[in-house]
């Protein structure tokens, strides 16, 4: 699969101090190959958005080494971080993706627009265009369905050409149709751009999409799982835990869905 | 309901603080003003107590005479203190007189005074009434040589006893030996004047009082009363004469001075109105952000039960804690600023005695109930939009408030309030109202809450247009500042408007400074043929020897040579102002057109008038006006030219015959000298300068020095403005932080996405800055606006009073909109660092 879009070598994640202490993240070791859609799957309360959030420059590792490409970041002052994430970093999050300010297109172009750059045309025209968002570009967020919000989100995210984007719980808002919609041009873009893409879930359809799946619980990887399906995912979630886990129950009415293996393509 | 206002209170306390201050500040200088004038009062009272110490009976001339130095009356003849002497329970009545005495300093200088009078007294020899002053050092003074000095002017100067000083007078002046320094009591002068004190003979010589008293101060025997003794005087001393007991004459003094420190009081209030008018803006701004983010609260306890009465009591409840609190808090804040004020003035060297400062319960009251009540209107507009609230917003999903509603009920108020305001302006200003200031001020109130209204209006277009150079050369951060500023209109004018307010008051000051310069200077050229201008030490206030004229006039080189006294006459009962001159000198040093008759004729004695006063009386040459002077009374002057309004006639003119007839006191204000054509400046100059040496105090002045001068006094006054309004412009800056803190608190998440998606630090401060000045600029543009239009009518209105043109100091009113915007840039500090802290985690975990 060839290198690593981002790596995390024995990262660990303190909250709080002393006998309060919180330890989010344990020691985890993990590589994001490039081109390749990750799901990281797990509990509340597992790390999973710990990790995306060490991994992603939002947040500082107590020790350990975060590296995005040949760059590590805990090195890093809170300007070259920022620019880091302007420049190599695509970011989707569940809600409020979007400054409600800007228009559709100007929400896409905005980490180039703060970076005083402008797109490059032929680039950003297929992407809108994959993502469905060419008649939608003039409208205001609050004019934009929950989908379309999502889309234009991802769309910003794809634009610069990052080495990575990170995904949290970016369907976790959607309905199951939208969520459907959402994921495939996820996958999409992946597929067709070789866009590397981690993405934390608990719902195993949206794992589904994914090329791989990584367990977390208390802040460990317990496993991993190429080429998932809902079903997989959902058995090794029981597995994991005999409880009723929160992720179990949202996208019950989209049963066919989960089983998609768009994956093995990419491969 | 009352725990969930409390919570809620707490809950926004770091909010409300900044709109506490605007409160704080507001009535601070309330509480400040009747603090300061109550503490000169009081002092004034005290001082005028111990000055009347001893004296049981006054006795005066009954008519008086307004001047510029107080009031005159006419001298009584030195006669009279005998048939007071004989009533019986008198034990001893002595004549006293006071005129200008002005010492000269050991450099030659005299002594100058910040606009007190420089006063020459003659000292009781009386005991009783000796009290009055209170030896510190030295002797009192006896002979023609001799002199005391209030201890001010002694410590100043380092006069001592046995020191030799000269003292200028109505003539020429001349040396005493100083016998002793003087106090008041604990004071250490009159209230800031200059005292030279004399023997009663040498005070009637050089004060020009030969054979006459101004006063004549009665003690009572013993087992007689003040007031008997005052009914047996008063009978005694026939109508021409007053008689009043001591205590009355202290109260009138005091009163005289409340008049004044009422007029202070008055003008200060206003400013401390203007301040609380732009602190009301902050509130209603600030009530308006806090209730639209807690409308999802409201709602839940609408959910709950809670009726639409109970949420605006609970909102109003919270608005008068807030009132309340800050209030309580202004009033310290305006006894300290009393305080320092007052210690100002002791440096100063006006010598107030220490009196403990007055805080009366009226300031307590008054104070705190103007900032409850103004927080609480201020509040009702934004409490009865909150409460508006359904139920059903509780559980939907609008947490941000949405754009004002730009409807045409809001079109239609601004309308009619501006230009209801600016009728009343204009009617204030160019018609008959009973209060004109009160009619421009309410006109003035208004028209700005016209503006403020249709601000919003005008808040986006006006956004936009001046965002653009940042949404253009400040990259996405200027971009997102135009937009931010357009973003909720309502929001972003009525901030504004608090700046508004301020810069419309400040250009309008400004503008009037500046038209009232160029009038003077075009009238001072039009109207004034002579070279040079000479005035006292305050120009204008304290005259100079007439002397100083005499000997001019026989310097070679010197054509003529005016002086120009001043007195107060009455006609049909009323005091009225006229001007003492040499008619001949005086028409040769300034232009005087007349419509009939000539100044040359003046000389023959009677009066010139001014077309107006011609035209309402209905009188033409020959006719007489039937003047009334403080000395020798009623005596109708035949009219003998009427002339053209030039500025520098004032209404009346006198010949210096009929002058030196009717006034006790024979002092030049100003003097005009011109030269004889072809003489040399230089020539010119040091003739006067010879001369003036003599007379240290009087100020000389070539035309251009002149119109220097009197920019200079009219920039001071403009400063003085400025300081004043100055308090209103940083509440209005206090507004834009506080909007630009309230918005990001509101807009966290929006600041988190920003920062993840790659926006610096430094990027998100600039977007914040931009935004503050895209604000500040507009408040200032709108304030502008008004202020030109308002600073065109008055003006305008000030036609009559000689301020002819209308100046646009466009230069320095481009450099208050840069200011604004660089106060802007200041005011953006804090709101920025706040924002660019976030921890862009929690910024956009938070809910």
């Amino acid at each position: 699969m060839g290198e690593e879009a981002a790596r995390a070598v024995g990262i660990s994640k303190v909250y709080g101090s002393g006998d309060t202490a919180v330890r989010a993240l344990d020691e985890v070791s993990v590589g994001f190959p490039s081109g390749r859609f990750t799901a990281v799957m797990g509990p509340s309360g597992s790390g999973k958005s710990t990790l995306l959030h060490c991994m992603a420059g939002l947040d500082r590792v107590t020790s350990g080494e975060v590296w995005i490409g040949d760059t590590e970041l805990s090195g890093l002052n809170d300007r070259r971080l920022t620019l880091l994430r302007r420049e190599r970093i695509g970011f989707v999050f569940q809600a409020f993706n979007l400054v409600p300010t800007l228009t559709a297109a100007e929400n896409v172009e905005l980490p180039l627009a703060i970076a005083g750059t402008r797109p490059e045309r032929g680039w950003r025209d297929r992407v809108v265009g994959e993502f469905g968002l060419a008649k939608r570009l003039g409208h205001r967020p609050t004019e934009l369905s929950g989908g379309e919000q999502q889309r234009v989100a991802v769309a910003r995210a794809l634009l610069s050409r990052p080495t990575i984007v990170f995904a949290d719980e970016p369907t976790g808002n959607l309905d199951s149709r939208t969520s459907a919609e959402l994921l495939g041009f996820m996958r999409r873009s992946v597929d067709e751009f070789g866009q590397t893409i981690v993405m934390v879930t608990h719902d195993p359809t949206a794992a589904g999409y994914a090329d791989r799946a990584l367990f977390l619980a208390d802040g460990r990887i317990v496993h991993e799982m190429a080429d998932p399906t809902a079903d997989r995912v959902l058995d090794h979630l029981k597995r994991l835990d005999g409880e009723d886990l929160d992720g179990g129950e949202p996208d019950s009415g989209e049963p066919d869905s989960g089983g998609r293996d768009d994956g093995e393509s990419e491969g | 309901m009352w725990r969930v206002t409390l919570k809620g209170l707490l809950a926004h306390k770091l909010r409300l603080a900044l709109t506490a201050l605007a409160i704080v500040l507001g009535v601070g200088f309330v509480a400040g003003t009747y603090v300061l004038t109550d503490t000169i009062d009081a002092t004034f009272s005290r001082l005028f107590t111990q000055v009347s110490k001893g004296l049981d009976v006054e006795v005066r001339s009954k008519e008086k005479f307004g001047g510029n130095q107080g009031d005159q009356r006419r001298p009584m003849p030195a006669a009279l203190r005998d048939r007071i002497a004989r009533v019986p329970g008198v034990r001893a009545a002595e004549g006293g007189v006071s005129g200008y005495a002005q010492m000269v300093g050991r450099d030659g200088k005299a002594v100058t005074t910040g606009g007190a009078p420089t006063l020459g007294i003659s000292i009781a020899t009386t005991p009783e009434l000796r009290q009055a002053v209170t030896l510190r050092s030295g002797a009192y003074p006896s002979g023609p040589g001799q002199v005391v000095v209030d201890k001010r002017t002694a410590s100043k100067e380092g006069f001592k006893p046995g020191d030799r000083i000269r003292v200028l007078f109505q003539g020429p002046p001349r040396e005493f030996t100083v016998s002793g320094v003087v106090g008041f009591g604990d004071a250490d002068n009159l209230a800031g004047a200059t005292l030279a004190g004399f023997d009663l003979a040498t005070a009637q010589d050089v004060l020009a009082r030969k054979g006459v008293f101004d006063g004549i101060d009665v003690v009572a025997a013993d087992g007689v009363g003040p007031e008997t003794l005052r009914d047996r005087v008063s009978a005694a001393v026939g109508p021409s004469y007053e008689a009043l007991t001591g205590e009355q004459y202290a109260e009138e003094n005091a009163k005289a001075i409340g008049q004044f420190t009422g007029i202070i009081n008055t003008a200060l209030l206003a400013f401390a109105f203007i301040a609380l008018f732009v602190g009301s803006f902050i509130i209603v701004n600030t009530f308006s952000i806090i209730l639209a983010q807690r409308s999802r609260e409201l709602a839940l306890l609408r959910c709950m039960g809670a009726s639409r009465r109970q949420l605006m009591a609970s909102v109003l409840a919270e608005a008068g804690l807030v009132g309340l609190v800050a209030s309580v808090a202004g009033l310290g804040a305006g006894i300290l600023i009393a305080l320092g004020l007052q210690s100002a003035f002791d440096a100063l060297g006006l010598g107030l005695p220490s009196t403990l400062v007055q805080i009366r319960t009226r300031t307590v009251v008054v104070a705190l109930l103007v900032g409850v009540v103004v927080t609480l209107l201020a509040s009702v507009m934004p409490a009865l939009r909150a409460t508006r609230v359904p139920p059903v917003a509780a559980v939907q999903d609008a947490a941000l408030p949405v754009a004002a509603g730009t409807g045409w009920r809001r079109v239609a108020a601004g309308t009619v309030l501006a230009a209801g305001g600016v009728a009343l302006l204009l009617l204030g200003l160019f018609g008959d109202a009973g209060n004109a200031l009160a009619t421009v001020a309410a006109g003035a109130v208004v028209v700005f809450l016209g503006v403020a209204v249709l601000s919003p209006l005008v808040a986006r277009p006006l956004s936009r247009v001046l965002g653009w150079p940042f949404a253009r050369w400040a990259g996405e951060p200027g971009r997102l500042a135009r937009r931010n500023a357009m973003r909720i209109p309502r929001r972003t004018a009525s901030t504004a408007a608090a700046l508004m307010i301020g810069l419309a008051l400040v250009s309008m000051v400004t503008i009037m400074a500046a038209s009232l310069k160029a009038s003077f200077t075009g009238t001072l050229e039009r109207t004034v043929a002579a070279e040079y201008i000479l005035s006292g030490p305050a120009a204008g206030q304290t005259g100079f020897s007439p002397e100083v004229v005499r000997r001019i006039a026989r310097e070679p080189g010197i054509e003529a040579a005016a002086g120009v006294r001043s007195g107060t006459f009455k006609l049909d009962g009323r005091d009225r102002t006229l001007q003492g001159v040499d008619p001949v000198a005086y028409d040769r040093a300034i232009r005087t057109e007349t419509t009939s008759g000539s100044l040359a004729d003046l000389a023959r004695g009677g009066v010139a008038i001014r077309e107006d006063v011609a035209k309402e009386r209905g009188l033409k040459v020959g006719d007489t006006l039937p003047m009334a002077f403080p000395v020798g009374g009623s005596d109708p002057r035949p009219v003998r030219a009427i002339y053209e309004d030039n500025e520098f006639n004032g209404s009346y003119l006198l010949p210096l015959a009929d002058f030196q007839r009717h006034y006790a006191d024979q002092l030049d204000l100003f003097a005009f000298v011109k030269a004889e054509p072809g003489t040399p400046p230089a020539a010119s100059r040091a003739a006067i300068d010879r001369v003036v040496a003599g007379f240290p105090g009087v100020q000389v002045r070539d035309q251009a020095e002149f119109k220097r001068e009197q920019a200079q006094q009219i920039d001071q006054i403009l400063v003085l403005f400025y300081v004043l309004l100055a308090l209103a412009v940083v509440i209005a800056f206090i507004g834009i932080i506080n909007t630009l803190a309230l918005s990001v608190l509101e807009r966290v998440r929006e600041i988190g996405l920003l920062r993840a998606v790659g926006m610096t630090r430094g990027q998100l401060r600039a977007m914040i800055r931009w935004e503050a000045v895209i604000i500040s600029v507009l408040g200032a543009v709108l304030g502008l606006a008004v202020g030109v239009f308002f600073g065109w009518t008055v003006v305008g209105s000030l036609d009559d009073e000689g301020i002819t043109e209308f100046v646009l100091p466009v230069g320095t009113l481009l450099a208050m909109v840069a200011a604004a915007g660089a106060v802007g840039v200041v005011s953006a500090i804090l709101p920025g660092r706040r924002a660019a802290r976030l921890d862009v985690l929690r910024a956009i975990a938070s809910e």
